[in-house]
């Protein structure tokens, strides 16, 4: 595991959430406190309805906390995430966040070079030949470079989770949330999935959390923490095991 | 090619009620206004079966079957370089009284009859034309006959009292209400000065070709500035004139204008179900873009290209269903006019209207929320 750097890449300070109101009040997060790191794989793991997502949601700027803070570094400064008005946090996910979600959810009309082109045209005004230069040269690097013309239907599901992934990479972004990014795939593509998240970290820097309830990635992560009745632990090093 | 009609192509039978909705609103509004065109056209005949260049009748005339005597002296007006020898034209209602006793209205069209003059309708054959030189006989369309009352040739009624003899039957004359009696000069004078004396020395138009006949407008403008209490009209001015005149006293335009609008909301509200419904399929697809930053204008603007191409593809396949059920009305007996403004405006119209179904539709997209992708 690469030595965690002195700064963290995003600080969870103090985030609480709670749903409903009155009898139904239910706290989903306490007072969770944490930092993750560049170049790590990090891994939350807990029961289901622990809260899991909504922390994922909360860091990755998708749901607001009733409170604490998100800071995340840019720029050689931190940025206070939830006290950017609405359209610069959108801007900051667009140059920052990628996500991965237990669906693949990809255009069914469109090639898996399309999938990640449109982000680039859309995302960041790419002309057609360098959106297109770039997603291919990010497929190839997730073993789909023969794949790049298939629609969805024609691939497979390991091949489907891998066009998303490299959906939410081709931007360039520095944090990956990914939901329950195995869970519908077999473990053989489950692992593959692992090891491209754990070389997106280590080779190039990138700060990516994982949210899962299936211990075997325990050995993939670089660190892992555990989420239950709304209260966050780390989960020691030697729960992990070693990498295979 | 674009990402909307990627979509549209793969995804064709989503789309397929849309595109379908769009044809619909087209094509029903392009027939329908064909038809009233072919209907009101009738209103022109006079106009339309004559080689004049230039009708001269009284101040302000509407329409062909308004016109109101006017003294055949102004023929000297015509008097004009480019302008050709004018010739007398009578065009009235006549009361006609049928062989059994019953009456009907009647539209009695008085010109001159050798093949050269202006006003005699193209539709009379040689002999027809030699048989109406007999004073007090007419030329009725086949149509006519029943409201006529009339079997054949050799039969009689009266036009405003005096006895009439039809000597000739024709097609291509047929009427809207009251039927065209082709007649010559003189026997129109006679039916019609005795309930009107001005037609003693009076007539309905004044007809003329140009030397050039391009020159007609222009012509047709300067006399009517010089002459005020006339009105100058090209044939082609005139027959518009007196078409667009019944359509809106008819209230037909109205009609018309209803009906349309009812198509158009049919199309409107199954266009913006068609794209609401694609828009909520993708959903899912739609969030995960949302979620990686991309703004949500973008995918506004998806949506309104796809109802771009919806209504683009609805008109496209339109435009020949309307020429196929026209040729199919006109051998049913009906007259469909099919006009390229006719097809131009319909096709705007349905456009337009897919477009704002397309807006209709952003409502859609409003409620996606990359959030929903983590329950």
């Amino acid at each position: 595991m690469p030595a965690a750097p002195s700064n963290p890449s995003l600080r969870s300070v103090r985030l609480g959430r709670t749903f409903g109101d009155g009898a139904t009040r239910r706290v989903a997060l306490g007072s969770v406190t944490f930092d993750l790191h560049p170049g790590r794989l990090a891994l939350l793991m807990g029961p289901s309805g622990s809260g899991k997502s909504t922390l994922l949601a909360i860091l990755s700027g998708l749901l607001n906390p009733d409170a604490g803070q998100v800071l995340a570094w840019e720029a050689g400064a931190y940025v206070d995430v939830w006290a950017l008005p609405q359209a610069e946090r959108e801007a900051f996910r667009l140059r920052q966040v990628g996500f991965i979600f237990q669906g693949y959810n990809l255009f069914p009309a469109f090639t898996a070079a399309q999938q990640l082109e449109i982000v680039l045209r859309w995302g960041q005004n790419a002309s057609a030949p360098d959106a297109r230069r770039r997603s291919h040269a990010m497929l190839e690097g997730l073993v789909l470079g023969s794949q790049t013309h298939k629609k969805p239907a024609q691939l497979s599901g390991g091949e489907k989770q891998r066009v998303a992934i490299g959906r939410a990479l081709v931007k360039g972004s520095k944090f990956i949330f990914a939901d329950e990014p195995t869970s519908a795939l077999d473990w053989e593509n489950g692992k593959l999935v692992l090891e491209l998240l754990r070389r997106e970290a280590h080779d190039h820097g990138a700060t990516i959390f994982v949210v899962s309830h299936d211990s075997r990635m325990l050995p993939y992560t670089d660190i892992a923490y555990h989420l239950e009745d709304g209260r966050l632990s780390e989960m020691s090093r030697s729960s992990l095991g070693e990498h295979p | 090619m674009s990402y909307a009609l990627q979509t549209l192509i793969h995804e064709r039978s989503r789309y397929a009620a849309g595109v379908g909705a769009v044809l619909f609103s087209a094509v029903l509004i392009a027939l329908q206004v064909g038809l009233l065109l072919g209907l009101f056209e009738l209103t022109s005949i006079p106009v339309d079966h004559s080689t004049a260049d230039l009708w001269v009748g009284g101040s302000h005339v509407e329409s062909v079957d308004l016109g109101r005597p006017i003294p055949i002296s102004y023929i000297g007006r015509l008097n004009k370089p480019g302008v050709q020898r004018p010739e007398l034209y009578y065009l009235n209602f006549g009361n006609f009284t049928k062989p059994d006793g019953g009456n009907s209205l009647c539209t009695v069209v008085g010109t001159g009859l050798t093949a050269g003059h202006a006003g005699c309708p193209d539709v009379l054959t040689p002999e027809h034309r030699q048989l109406l030189t007999e004073s007090l006989t007419i030329v009725a369309d086949q149509s006519d006959l029943a409201k006529l009352g009339l079997s054949g040739v050799g039969d009689r009624g009266k036009v405003n009292g005096k006895e009439v003899r039809l000597v000739g039957v024709v097609t291509g004359l047929k009427s809207l209400a009251a039927p065209w009696l082709m007649c010559s000069q003189t026997t129109a004078r006679e039916v019609l000065s005795g309930v009107n004396p001005l037609y003693a020395d009076h007539v309905t138009y004044l007809l003329a070709r140009c030397d050039d006949p391009a020159r007609a407008p222009a012509l047709a403008r300067e006399l009517a500035a010089e002459y005020p209490e006339m009105s100058v009209y090209t044939a082609d001015e005139f027959s518009t004139k007196s078409r667009l005149f019944w359509l809106l006293r008819t209230k037909a335009g109205v009609a018309l204008g209803y009906a349309a609008l009812l198509g158009l909301l049919v199309g409107a509200v199954i266009t913006a179900q068609t794209l609401y419904a694609a828009t909520m399929a993708s959903a899912k697809e739609f969030a995960t873009l949302l979620a990686l930053g991309i703004p949500r204008r973008r995918i506004y603007g998806l949506v309104m290209a796809q109802s771009f191409w919806v209504g683009l593809v609805g008109v496209a396949l339109a435009y020949p269903l309307v020429h196929l059920l026209g040729s199919v009305a006109e051998q049913a007996g009906g007259r469909v006019v099919i006009r390229w403004e006719v097809l131009l405006g319909a096709a705007a119209l349905t456009m337009a209207t897919s477009l704002l179904a397309g807006l209709v539709a952003l409502r859609s997209v409003k409620t996606i929320e990359p959030m929903s992708l983590l329950r």
